[in-house]
């Protein structure tokens, strides 16, 4: 690696892209394990139970996605606010806490698991709420190494240059702490407690990364295809209006079935419907983009990922989610495996897209800023090959879970009425285990994809760099 | 205030839906064409997809008893389908508007060279 010519916030940005890397394998061979519980209740009993399964596969893709997006920040840092990090051993070492925390998490998830439910637990072990089930003590962790990250970003705007990219970039960035503390503490009323909790769950995922990945968006728009500043910056306030004026209160479809008063459901339904509306007016400004310029990528791994993200998105978070968003359909689908499927498809298609082209940015920077064009050594068949299998996965497991998830709405819900009875019998229906069977299948084909997409970022233009040395070939 | 959806119209439910959201992709990807390309066809095209559009969105509506007060999500969703890719449009337009170099080459079968405002308008 030519890590020579990257500055600090490159080189702090390549530590967080490789935990993502080792969180991404972490969380498909997790999700295999738990794949596997589905279909045989049995396997690992005991030693490895379907709960931690799941927390280690879920918490995974949450952490990787959080790095994946530290790291591309930091990875702009420096071009952006033209200057040197503001506090960079600060980052660094926050980097190491962090990491060790997100260690010392796994490794207590994995070896300790449970505990009595009682403060200990809550503090040490797990906290006990889906998605971010960290121990209060890695809370506080996660506010304090994400406050150094929005001081690390603040300080060197202020003393470099403030842009819209800046502004925006901080203020999601107060968010994206804040909210968290959301998350962090209790109430001894279900309702009330899920209604702080799922805060952080869809504000983080529909509001805060959103963002976060527009502005990642922007700056990559006017690296890649050199697109004018003042366009990308407009489009990014057009945005967030768009974004966050459906997004947040779109909230109130987690609201439904919780508890909480009944105009949610009106508030809830009403702007979850039109949370899609700005993905298909987005279409129109891709179309415009495209026929005005003329793309010409010089990194063809990037680029494929980020067509991937735009389809993706639209599918995964657009149709995907509206199909089952209405509470007269909700009703039946909520926490079925019809959740699963719109989570598996939209978490990829928004956000593990965008960070796998920013892997290979990097990836393209770190070996001497190589042309990943059509004239790779091995013509790209790696990458080539892991975006597809890495899509096909998905897609399949996304289409396998919707049959299951389907088939759980039709008995257990409808037919049954949301009773014990209901969600066993549903278990065992032939068009659930075959929808399990073929998640497996799509699973297994991720798999594939994962190993050759990291074989690819650690190999991707290093022939072709040492070529270039040699003064065999020109970059 | 709240009708859950038949049994019988689960599959209904689930299609309409998804055909709301491709439909009216469809219509804002031919609406934009259209306008790139200056070709009237493809915006009759682009209307087509967007009647397509308004039939899932009342079959959705009936299937899911969006009736009372949803009525007007049924009225923001036919409206916002319908604006949303002209105003998205004329905002391209206008943040281009002073690039000469974003000029849409291919609007303008006229000249190669020269931005002409007639293609974007």
């Amino acid at each position: 690696m030519n890590s020579i010519s990257l500055n600090g916030g490159q080189k702090l940005a390549i530590k967080y892209f490789s935990v993502a890397v080792a969180l991404f394998v972490a969380q498909i061979l997790f999700g295999l394990l738990s794949g596997i519980q589905y279909l045989a209740p049995g396997f690992l009993h005991g030693v490895l139970d379907f709960n931690i399964t799941r927390t280690v596969h879920i918490n995974a893709m949450v952490v990787w996605l959080l790095y994946g997006f530290i790291g591309s920040v930091y990875w702009l840092l420096e071009e952006e606010s033209q200057t040197e990090i503001s506090g960079l051993w600060l980052g660094n070492a926050a980097f190491w806490v962090l990491t060790s925390a997100v260690a010392v998490v796994v490794v207590v998830f994995l070896l300790v698991q449970t505990g009595p439910g009682d403060d200990f637990t809550r503090w040490f072990v797990n906290e006990g709420r889906e998605y971010i089930e960290a121990p209060r003590w890695a809370d506080i962790g996660i506010v304090v190494c994400l406050s150094i990250f929005l001081y690390n970003v603040a300080a060197t705007f202020n003393k470099g240059r403030w842009s819209g990219i800046a502004g925006v970039l901080t203020l999601d960035l107060v968010a994206l702490a804040g909210i968290y503390l959301a998350g962090m503490f209790y109430t001894t009323n279900i309702s009330v407690d899920q209604y702080w909790w799922w805060w952080v769950i869809h504000l983080w995922v529909e509001a805060t990364w959103e963002v976060l990945v527009g502005c990642i968006m922007a700056w990559g728009l006017m690296k890649t295809l050199k697109v004018d500043r003042k366009i990308v910056t407009t489009w990014l306030y057009i945005e967030v209006a768009l974004m966050f004026g459906s997004g947040i209160l779109g909230l109130g479809h987690h609201y439904f079935w919780i508890g909480t008063p009944e105009y949610w459901l009106s508030i809830g339904g009403f702007f979850s419907a039109l949370e899609p509306v700005p993905l298909v007016a987005m279409v129109v400004h891709a179309v415009y983009d495209s026929g005005v310029r003329h793309m010409k990528s010089s990194n063809n791994p990037a680029f494929a990922w980020l067509i991937a993200h735009a389809f993706g998105n639209f599918f995964g978070a657009g149709v995907w989610g509206f199909m089952h968003t209405l509470p007269q359909i909700n009703l039946y689908t909520h926490g079925t495996q019809w959740s699963a499927s719109h989570g598996h498809l939209a978490f990829f298609g928004a956000y593990a897209t965008i960070v796998i082209a920013m892997f290979y940015i990097a990836a393209q920077y770190a070996r001497g800023k190589q042309q990943l064009g059509d004239d790779l050594p091995d013509r790209g068949w790696k990458w080539k090959w892991a975006l597809g299998l890495l899509n096909l996965g998905v897609v399949g497991m996304t289409v396998a879970l919707l049959i299951s998830g389907y088939e759980q709405s039709f008995i257990e819900r409808a037919q049954e009425g949301s009773t014990w009875y209901g969600y066993f019998a549903a278990q065992v229906h032939p068009w659930f285990i075959q929808g399990m069977e073929w998640r497996m299948v799509f699973g297994s084909v991720t798999a594939i994809g994962i190993v050759l997409l990291v074989w690819d970022l650690f190999t991707i233009g290093k022939q072709k760099a040492i070529k270039v040395k040699a003064g065999i070939v020109q970059t | 205030m709240l009708e859950p959806v038949a049994l019988k119209d689960f599959f209904i439910v689930f299609f309409s839906g998804a055909m709301v959201i491709i439909t009216g992709a469809l219509y804002a990807l031919l609406f934009a064409w259209s306008r790139l390309w200056k070709k009237p066809w493809l915006m009759n095209a682009a209307y087509g997809a967007y009647m397509l559009l308004v039939i899932s969105v009342l079959i959705l509506g009936q299937t899911a008893h969006l009736n009372g007060f949803w009525c007007w999500l049924v009225f923001f969703m036919l409206t916002g389908y319908l604006l949303a890719p002209h105003g998205i449009w004329k905002l391209c337009v206008g943040t281009h508007m002073q690039h000469k170099q974003d000029a849409p080459i291919m609007v303008t079968e006229t000249s190669n060279s020269e931005y002409s405002k007639e293609g974007v308008s």
